[in-house]
């Protein structure tokens, strides 16, 4: 820990996160303006000492509908990521432990998954349940289940067939004990840190569905679709899309250059993964 | 090289085959009649009718899979149902527009990473390496969407150095290469980060090869090692890494496509799902995943064609 | 039915033209110069679906029909509702219910028809008033008995009885367009997107569905032509990219957002003409009285009282518009200067606990469009001020204009949707899509109200401007009354063209197509 806080980019990194995730925590306390409130009047301002980003096309705030996309950009991050994880652990360890044939099956299948360009998967899936929040979290967990559940598939088979689990096996250990006492501590690190390095990607997703007007529905304020209604505005002020834009690049080139250090240091071997 | 090209051509096949089944799956898990749900809400009651005996709904579903399965393997994808046309002739027309783009991402990403990777090399340890370094992770960070509309609102919008929308006149290709440059760098902006970093390291590593040093030791001009030798090994990761960065780049490519408002298979499927023309996606996104595979192919043959480690150990 | 008219009409020149179109007008305008080689290019809002006159679905289609099947006559493009021959050499009024026409000669239909004549104007005209054929547009001719054929080229249309929107609403309209009747009985009597027998200043050369539609002169066309010798017309939905099209030159002409008039006004593009006309439309938030959350008539009069119009109307259009008190715009008989009820949160509170309705949730349905998604926002913070939960739905164009249809199966479902309707110069074309027999076709509100369909049969037959003007204002307050209709607005519209064309507008803003010209 104390290595990664030396390394100047990850410090920025994990500042950028920190600050992102205190601003969405706090966003009640941090302006005085509802997200939502509307108020055509003072439509198109630009910043100003009572509006920090100054308004949208409806007059709300943008300073706090910034804020709060933040706890939708979290809450997906979080909620999908720990979902993926938890399905990808399962299946790799399936895939690991369980007959070729299978491993061969699932192997097929990750791979295919992968294969679809994420975007395309994202708009097919959309087109058959229809825009939401839930749709993204689910394309979330297809585009990344694939990834985590490779990894796992990979260290179990690696530590299958090591000491530790034939000793444990002749032992009389029961699979599930083998499973839980060997096999997920040595996976669990790298997958960590791994999921922290797909955050960004994960909230990516998320803003970009929403962009696309596939994810949260109107008036919730989600960083992708503030960056819609800039985009859509962009010829009456430039300052929605800015608003809109700027917390993505914050929270990504957070989250990106803290998985780099975290990567750097804990666990060099990752570096080829690109 | 004639072993591995086979197995590499199955793996492909079999990637389709599933990403079909998938897209089958999708249409018949869905609750609700399966006509209608492969034809949207927008679709007749004639054609829905035709639908259900083209799919032969009172066969077994595995029979249905096989007609679904090889219909779409000959190219059949069936009608979209606003102007009855077949799906892959819209699909075909257009298609070579996203090509283009995500050409021009490429061509944007080698024309930067490559010459900064190489510079990061060269000048390893420097402040110049280190800003190449962060740049890399930088770019590779922001999603494209977000740097399309902020290359829009900067080039486009305030400067007005550069067009905002379209892809230009039709036969003029001064014209088309011009309203190219914004939306091709939001695609490849991201690649050039990887690139910068991969060329980087292998350069590094060459660098220090012995052979390299061989040629040191023989007196050849520094300039010369770098470029011929080191820079002729990097390449080859570097395709490698386009064979993969082409699935990302084609989704860039669909955000650039809404954005900038030019033609292409991006805009043509998300322009089918506000309209709730089902067959047009589900045929557009089966042609694209077809295309990204074929190049993912072609791409990795090439690197197997010119690298024997890779053939190995496949 | 067509969507989204904006006419233009002052108050002097309605009067002017009530006037004008009683006295006969057998002038022959003047022959222009024909240009050579030109192509206009102008934007439409929607791709065409049907060319049957007597089943057009838009305005866009409505263009294009009169540019190919030539109508009696067509309205005169400028500011003043004025109308000028195009098919008819002569037209005019013997008395209440006799009109006389000749044809022009040497008119003739394309693919081998023949000549056009008076047989084929009897085919058209009495085809749409055919109850049989359940013409969407019959009402244009409820009041006909008959078309009279006297010899090859002049007849008489008899009227049952007088009818004041003939001149205004119906005449210049496709409801006078010309088919051949050979034509049409051949094909199974119903033109779908294919023209057949076409005779009129242009022909439909192409369509390319989706993305262009192409005109091109009629060579045959002995009498005046048209301005341009082709016409492009690219279907682009969203007004927006529209804008953005005609900023890269890809357009000639096209119509504007109503919220980007005022910055293009005061930035207009370099070589380009910005234009505001006065509109006849109407933007109003329909209730579905017959769904079943909405059924009791104090919800829907508390949503009357929830929602802050004016702010809706501000908000969507960033003060480019008025808020607009009925479906009939200022200048028209029948104009009213305000709605029955007022802006008032509380008593809508009152009027949803006293109907038990605490938690109520509705869906608005809207039309793709920013204008009206911004409009949703507001209503739904208006609605969630009074404890209603509201989520806004948006459809793109070919699925919203089926919404309330009742062959479809949403029309039960439909619980609040955000409207426009375009309009003619005579308001009984705004009452008559909200009679009972329009419930299910253009009324998706189902309001059915005897008295109504009472007071626009005898509008359509009362000569009295003071007389009419009660009447429709009644007819406004009944709907009122119903708490099915939340009036919004007019809007305006705006148009932006290149210096390098002069376009043929009719008052209200709408193309003719044939008057567009090089400047």
């Amino acid at each position: 820990m104390r290595r990664l806080l030396r390394e100047p980019l990850g410090l920025f990194g994990l500042s950028l996160v920190l600050l992102v995730i205190l601003g969405a925590v706090f966003a009640d306390l941090l302006t005085q303006w509802d997200p939502t409130r509307i108020n055509p009047r003072d439509r198109f301002l630009g910043p100003s000492a009572a509006h920090l980003l100054g308004t949208d096309q409806l007059g709300r705030d943008l300073f706090s509908r910034v804020l709060h996309g933040g706890r939708i950009a979290l809450y997906v991050a979080l909620v999908s990521t720990a979902i993926s994880l938890a399905i990808g652990i399962v299946l790799g360890l399936i895939a690991g432990y369980g007959p070729r044939w299978l491993d061969n099956l699932m192997i097929l299948l990750f791979d295919a998954m992968k294969s679809f360009p994420t975007v395309m998967l994202a708009l097919a899936l959309v087109t058959i349940t229809g825009p939401s929040l839930t749709s993204v979290i689910l394309v979330v967990i297809l585009v990344n289940v694939p990834g985590y559940a490779r990894i796992v598939r990979t260290q179990t088979i690696a530590i299958k067939s090591s000491e530790f689990v034939t000793a444990a096996q002749s032992m009389g250990a029961s699979t599930a004990r083998i499973l839980r006492v060997h096999i997920m501590p040595n996976v669990i690190g790298p997958l960590v840190i791994l999921a922290s390095m797909d955050i960004p990607v994960v909230i990516a997703i998320e803003a970009g569905m929403s962009f696309l007007g596939l994810g949260v529905r109107p008036p919730t304020p989600s960083w992708g679709s503030i960056l819609n209604d800039g985009f859509g505005q962009i010829r009456e002020t430039p300052w929605i899309a800015i608003a809109g834009g700027l917390p993505i690049i914050i929270i990504t080139l957070g989250f990106t250059f803290l998985g780099e250090t975290l990567r750097d240091v804990f666990d060099p071997r990752l570096k080829g993964r690109g | 090289m004639l072993n591995y090209a086979v197995k590499r051509l199955g793996l492909s096949v079999a990637i389709v085959s599933l990403a079909m089944f998938l897209l089958f799956c999708m249409i018949y898990l869905v609750p609700g009649d399966p006509a209608s749900v492969a034809l949207g809400p927008r679709a007749t009651e004639a054609m829905k009718e035709a639908m259900r005996v083209r799919m032969g709904l009172d066969q077994p579903v595995w029979v249905q899979f096989w007609n679904f399965f090889t219909g779409a393997w000959t190219g059949d994808l069936g009608e979209e149902v606003l102007s009855g046309r077949p799906v892959l002739d819209v699909v075909l027309e257009q298609l070579p527009y996203t090509l283009v783009l995500i050409a021009g991402g490429i061509s944007w990403s080698v024309a930067l990473g490559i010459p900064l990777g190489c510079w990061a090399a060269i000048n390893r340890g420097s402040f110049a390496d280190r800003l190449v370094g962060i740049l890399s992770v930088a770019v590779i960070a922001v999603p494209s969407f977000v740097v399309a509309i902020y290359a829009l609102l900067i080039f486009a919008v305030t400067l007005q150095w550069l067009p905002a929308i379209g892809a230009g006149e039709p036969g003029d290709v001064g014209d088309q290469l011009v309203h190219l440059i914004l939306p091709s760098l939001a695609v490849g902006l991201g690649w050039v980060g990887y690139i910068a970093r991969m060329v980087r390291a292998s350069m590094l590593e060459v660098l220090e090869a012995s052979h390299i040093r061989t040629a040191r030791a023989f007196g050849l001009p520094e300039r010369l090692i770098t470029y011929r030798y080191a820079l002729t090994i990097a390449i080859l990761p570097t395709i490698t890494l386009l064979g993969i960065g082409i699935g990302q780049m084609l989704s860039s490519a669909v955000f650039a496509e809404i954005v900038f408002a030019r033609p292409g298979v991006g805009k043509l499927v998300y322009d089918a799902i506000l309209t709730r023309n089902f067959p047009l996606v589900t045929g557009a996104v089966l042609v694209t995943t077809v295309i990204f595979v074929l190049l993912n192919l072609i791409a990795d043959l090439i690197v197997g064609a010119l690298d024997p480690r890779v053939r190995s150990s496949f | 039915m067509t969507n989204t008219y904006k006419p233009g009409l002052s108050r002097r020149s309605f009067l002017a033209s009530t006037g004008a179109f009683g006295a006969a007008s057998m002038a022959f305008p003047n022959m222009a110069v024909s240009q050579d080689g030109t192509i206009l290019t102008l934007r439409s809002y929607s791709d065409l679906q049907i060319l049957d006159p007597a089943f057009r679905l838009s305005l866009p289609e409505d263009d294009i029909i009169r540019a190919i099947f030539p109508p009696l006559i067509e309205p005169v493009s400028g500011d003043v509702w004025e109308w000028k021959t195009v098919a008819a050499a002569s037209i005019e009024q013997l008395d209440d219910l006799t009109i006389a026409f000749t044809l022009k000669d040497n008119m003739g239909f394309t693919d081998g028809y023949g000549e056009v004549t008076a047989d084929d104007v009897k085919f058209s005209i009495e085809r749409m008033a055919d109850p049989a054929n359940e013409s969407p547009y019959a009402g244009d001719w409820a009041a006909l008995k008959e078309v009279e054929v006297k010899d090859r080229l002049s007849g008489l249309i008899h009227l049952t009885n007088k009818f004041v929107p003939l001149w205004t609403t119906t005449l210049p309209t496709p409801a006078s367009c010309i088919l051949s009747r050979r034509a049409v009985d051949e094909i199974g009597g119903k033109i779908e997107t294919v023209p057949v027998a076409q005779s009129g200043q242009y022909l439909l050369h192409e369509w390319v569905p989706k993305q262009r539609t192409i005109l091109k002169r009629n060579p045959d066309w002995k009498h005046e032509p048209g301005g341009f010798d082709e016409i492009h017309i690219i279907p682009i939905e969203d007004p927006a990219t529209a804008e953005r099209g005609f900023e890269a030159g890809d357009l000639d002409y096209t119509w504007t957002s109503v919220s980007s008039l005022p910055r293009l006004k005061e930035n207009p593009p370099a070589g380009s003409v910005v234009l505001e006309k006065p509109s006849l439309a109407y933007v109003w938030l329909g209730l579905n009285q017959d769904n079943e959350a909405l059924k009791d008539i104090r919800i829907r009069r508390a949503i009357q009282h929830a929602i802050d119009r004016q702010t809706v109307v501000d908000a969507a259009y960033f003060g480019a518009a008025a808020v607009g008190n009925g479906i009939i715009a200022p200048g028209v008989p029948g104009s009213r200067d305000s709605v029955t009820y007022d802006y008032d949160p509380d008593k809508a509170r009152a009027l949803l606990a006293e109907a038990g309705a605490e938690g109520l949730s509705v869906t608005l349905d809207i039309l793709n469009q920013s204008e009206r998604l911004t409009a949703a926002q507001v209503i739904q913070a208006n609605l969630a001020d009074v404890g209603i939960a509201c989520e806004i739905k948006q459809n793109d164009s070919g699925t919203f204009w089926s919404l309330g249809s009742k062959d479809g199966d949403y029309f039960m479902d439909l619980q609040l949707v955000l409207s426009r309707f375009s309009m003619q110069p005579d308001p009984s074309w705004a009452t008559v899509w909200f009679t009972p027999e329009q419930v299910g076709v253009w009324n998706w509100e189902r309001f059915d109200n005897a008295e109504y369909k009472e007071l626009h049969d005898q509008g359509l037959v009362e000569s009295d401007p003071a007389r009419r003007d009660e009447m429709y204002k009644r007819m406004q307050a009944l709907m009122d009354e119903s708490g099915c209709y939340v009036f919004l607005t007019h809007e305006v519209v705006g148009a932006i063209h290149k210096d390098t064309i002069e376009p043929g507008l009719k008052p209200n803003g709408e193309s003719l197509l044939s008057d567009f010209r090089p400047a």
